[in-house]
């Protein structure tokens, strides 16, 4: 008798599956689905000092992030200035752990420089995911000062050695000046770098730089009333995307428009395309791809929502130029990688003398 | 609709008398004085970046008192690093360590303090008080200076070499063109050219001038302590001074606080200057002007204190100049400022003073309250802080370490960073044993990139033509007469004189 009560093997397993069910039935069904980032922590690698513009504008990016990434993870900021980005990208390229918990929020130089070849690079552009932007694009014009007598494209072109003020070598807004220049045959340019952006136009008003390109925006921002009074001479527009008119420049001739032959086309787009990526929210390679798609997801979440153009404005002092994950990714496959036109840019973008045009 | 000047600043005054303004304020001066307090690494742009969000939904007023309370106060406490533990503060206070430590040794921390705050409270109010009387006149001044006369004016600084170097000239010379040759490691700004980099990433933007100068200075104080086993004070020596000894000294010397405070508004006027040459470029002019500064400059003179302090807190006034009336950044600081001023509505330029004059005037009113705040909160704290340099050498070393590490890593969070600070300390415990003055070297490495910046932009802009421009030639001379007078009063002094700032006893 004592033989029989005692339990075998299979009755204590089914005792204990008797004891554990209720257990398992008891645990909430969402549970087992509960989101990846719930109660984790997305730290977002900076390639730029703290409190700078490009840390507010990805300060207001991240804000919206946490609210539409599922399970709203807390967002954290590192900093890792130098080289222009390059330093950030080498290490989310290498040393970022691919897991969707570091992601990095660099310059657009890191990607120009990548396709131009510059120093210190170790990292491929192709490899890593793009979660978009919000500074890609807006329209940049081309004004000289009253003083320098070029107040139409004819004098700009008949006026020698015309001195155009830009921040340094390869900034944007030397690069644009540079291929305006070569594009319009310009008489013996001078390339005056080494200013602040709000410097260069205090230097105009000083007559120490004649022109300079800058964005339409910051101009109306800073000096309205040199559009409104027509203090300096405006000539030319880069619209970033192509076709985006700016209300108040929408006369000026785009910049296209003096390309003479399919390589002048393509420079012109490369520059573009440099522009357009914007500052990117990057993902190592590797990143796992379900955590590539809800971040991307969560992205275009964020930059749709109303509330984001007004906050963004607000820290930032600029409305958003948004860029989508997939537009970004997209720009990146195709920028142009025609052997002949990157020499070409990188004899524009360089300090030397301009091509011949 | 147009008001009087004197409208809008009684309407700017009345318009604070709010309790919530206040609190902001006095809010802001908290934040402020923990910043300057805390372990470097928290620095002004950072407390702007993480408080932007939060004020720009509030009201603009108490938004400001907030923002404002904060950056006015956080140069003010600045010097106690200096002062106590031979670490230079962060920009604009690293001239201090150069007379605050030998006094902290002597057993005068407190009395340095107290002469720091009282300078720099007074340094503020008479940039705060520029700032008011610029406001019709900023515009011309700015444009006055352009790229050759700042090169002139830097050409000008660098003369200050010869009293940087005290009896060791070639020494001093040496020390300045290292610096100058350490300015230009990095990606040349202008041109675009690798210089020294070796493919390395780290290169790129050159050696921070923050970190050589917390090595060079940091280290040979820990080391110092750590070998001569005593405490800052080298106890047993009877602690002297208090804080009002440093009060009157500044009082007394009020005439060096108003030319040093004047140096500092017009450094926070001229775009591109910024924060690193205001100290030393003040340090050096009383270094020339005052009397008897060649035997008691580098040694423990009050005056050292005084001068790169007032010039340090006159600088904010000199920053909203430009930033208010013509509406462009002098730095990440006001960069942000503007971003608050924009979000609120407020377009910072010509259009302001025209349309919002009372908000320049509260904002001038608020500069002005928070640095007296300021001031007093510093004299507060001086008399617990100063009681710091009383303890061990064995207490005090690690601290020491860990702060001037915290600091390095601090600038660019890079752990080459740690590397960097610890082989320049090295090399300052060496310059200083063997009488190689540090100014000397850092005034090189500061001015080193200016000086090519102001340059490179006159040979583009003018070809060499700029060198006949009347004011050029003005600057030209007035630094020619001002290097030959340095030069034969220190040959006058013979070797009995001289800043003995290289010195194993001059004590920075």
């Amino acid at each position: 008798m004592e033989s029989k009560l005692r339990p075998n093997r299979s009755n204590w397993l089914f005792a204990l599956l008797f004891l554990v069910s209720p257990l398992l039935f008891s645990v909430p069904p969402g549970f087992s689905q509960a989101p990846y980032y719930q109660g984790k922590t997305v730290t977002v690698i900076q390639s730029r000092e703290p409190g700078g513009t490009g840390d507010m504008r990805a300060r207001a990016i991240t804000k919206f992030l946490h609210k539409y990434i599922p399970g709203n993870p807390t967002i954290i900021h590192e900093y890792m200035p130098g080289g222009g980005g390059i330093k950030a990208s080498n290490h989310i390229y290498a040393l970022a752990r691919p897991d969707g918990q570091t992601m990095g929020s660099v310059n657009s130089t890191a990607i120009a420089a990548a396709v131009l070849g510059g120093a210190g690079i170790k990292y491929q552009i192709d490899k890593f995911f793009y979660l978009g932007a919000a500074d890609g694009g807006g329209q940049y014009v081309f004004y000289t000062r009253k003083e320098a007598g070029t107040s139409n494209l004819e004098k700009l072109r008949a006026t020698p050695g015309i001195r155009i003020g830009a921040q340094s070598v390869g900034h944007t807004n030397y690069n644009i000046a540079r291929l305006l220049a070569y594009l319009l045959a310009l008489k013996e340019p001078r390339f005056v770098t080494g200013y602040a952006g709000p410097e260069i136009d205090v230097a105009i008003l000083r007559g120490e730089v004649d022109a300079r390109f800058n964005q339409a925006d910051s101009v109306l921002q800073r000096n309205p009333e040199w559009v409104e009074k027509g203090l300096v001479d405006f000539h030319v527009v880069l619209e970033i995307p192509k076709g985006t008119k700016h209300p108040r420049f929408s006369h000026l001739p785009e910049l296209e428009t003096f390309t003479r032959s399919e390589t002048d086309r393509q420079l012109a787009a490369l520059q573009r395309a440099f522009r357009i990526i914007g500052s990117p929210f990057i993902l190592p390679p590797g990143t796992p791809r379900e955590r590539v798609a809800i971040l991307q997801e969560a992205m275009g979440k964020a930059f749709r929502d109303p509330e984001f153009s007004k906050e963004f404005k607000k820290m930032v002092g600029d409305d958003p130029e948004i860029v989508m994950p997939e537009v970004m990714d997209k720009s990146i496959k195709e920028l142009p990688r025609d052997p002949e036109v990157i020499e070409l840019f990188k004899k524009l973008a360089g300090p030397g003398p301009l091509p011949p045009g | 609709m147009e008001i009087s000047l004197f409208d809008a600043a009684a309407q700017g005054l009345m318009n604070l008398m709010q309790f919530k303004v206040l609190f902001a304020l006095l809010v802001g001066v908290s934040i402020g004085t923990f910043t300057a307090v805390a372990p470097q690494g928290i620095g002004m742009p950072l407390v702007y970046a993480m408080l932007l969000p939060v004020v720009i939904k509030w009201e603009p007023l108490t938004g400001i008192a907030l923002l404002i309370g904060a950056s006015s106060v956080s140069a003010i406490c600045a010097a106690y690093l200096p002062v106590l533990f031979g670490i230079p503060g962060g920009g604009g206070s690293q001239a201090t360590v150069l007379d605050g430590y030998p006094m902290g040794k002597r057993g005068e921390a407190r009395r340095a303090l107290g002469a720091s705050f009282m300078a720099g409270g007074m340094g503020c109010l008479i940039g705060t008080l520029t700032l008011v009387l610029a406001i019709p006149a900023a515009r011309p001044l700015i444009y006055l200076m352009g790229s050759p006369e700042l090169f002139v004016v830097m050409l000008w600084g660098l003369s200050m070499v010869a009293v940087l170097s005290g009896r060791r000239p070639v020494k001093g010379l040496i020390a300045a063109a290292f610096g100058l040759l350490l300015a230009t490691v990095g990606q040349q700004a202008q041109s675009g050219v690798m210089r020294f980099v070796f493919d390395q990433p780290y290169l790129l933007d050159g050696i921070s001038i923050s970190i050589i100068a917390l090595a060079l200075f940091g280290i040979p104080s820990a080391l110092d302590l750590a070998l001569t086993r005593l405490g800052v004070e080298q106890q047993p020596a009877p602690l002297k001074g208090s804080l009002f000894d440093g009060v009157k000294d500044s009082l007394r010397e009020w005439w060096l606080v108003v030319r040093c405070s004047f140096v500092g508004v017009w450094v926070g006027i001229v775009p591109g200057l910024g924060s690193q040459v205001v100290d030393w470029l003040a340090y050096g002019h009383a270094a020339q002007t005052c009397k008897g500064a060649r035997e008691s400059f580098g040694k423990g003179d009050v005056r050292g204190v005084i001068a790169p302090e007032s010039a340090n807190d006159a600088k904010d006034g000199g920053d909203l100049i430009t930033t208010l009336l013509l509406g462009f950044p002098q730095g990440v600081v006001t960069a942000l400022f503007i971003v608050a001023l924009l979000a609120w509505g407020f377009l910072p330029g010509p259009e302001m003073v025209k349309k919002n004059p009372e908000l320049i005037y509260s904002i001038v009113w608020i500069q002005g309250i928070a640095g007296i705040i300021g001031t007093l909160v510093g004299f507060v704290l001086s008399g617990q802080l100063a009681k710091l340099a009383e303890l061990r050498y064995t207490f005090m070393v690690p601290i020491l370490f860990l702060f001037i590490l915290m600091g390095a890593f601090s600038v660019n969070r890079d752990p080459v960073d740690l590397f960097v600070v610890v082989s320049f300390g090295i090399l300052g415990y060496f310059m200083r044993r063997f009488g190689y003055p540090r100014p000397a070297m850092i005034l090189g490495l500061v001015l080193g990139d200016l000086m090519e910046k102001y340059l490179y932009r006159s040979m583009m802009a003018y070809g060499f033509s700029w060198l006949l421009r009347p004011a050029v030639v003005v600057l030209l001379v007035l630094a020619m007469a001002s290097f030959v007078l340095t030069l034969r009063g220190r040959l006058k002094g013979g070797e009995g004189g001289g800043v003995s700032l290289g010195r194993r006893d001059g004590g920075s």
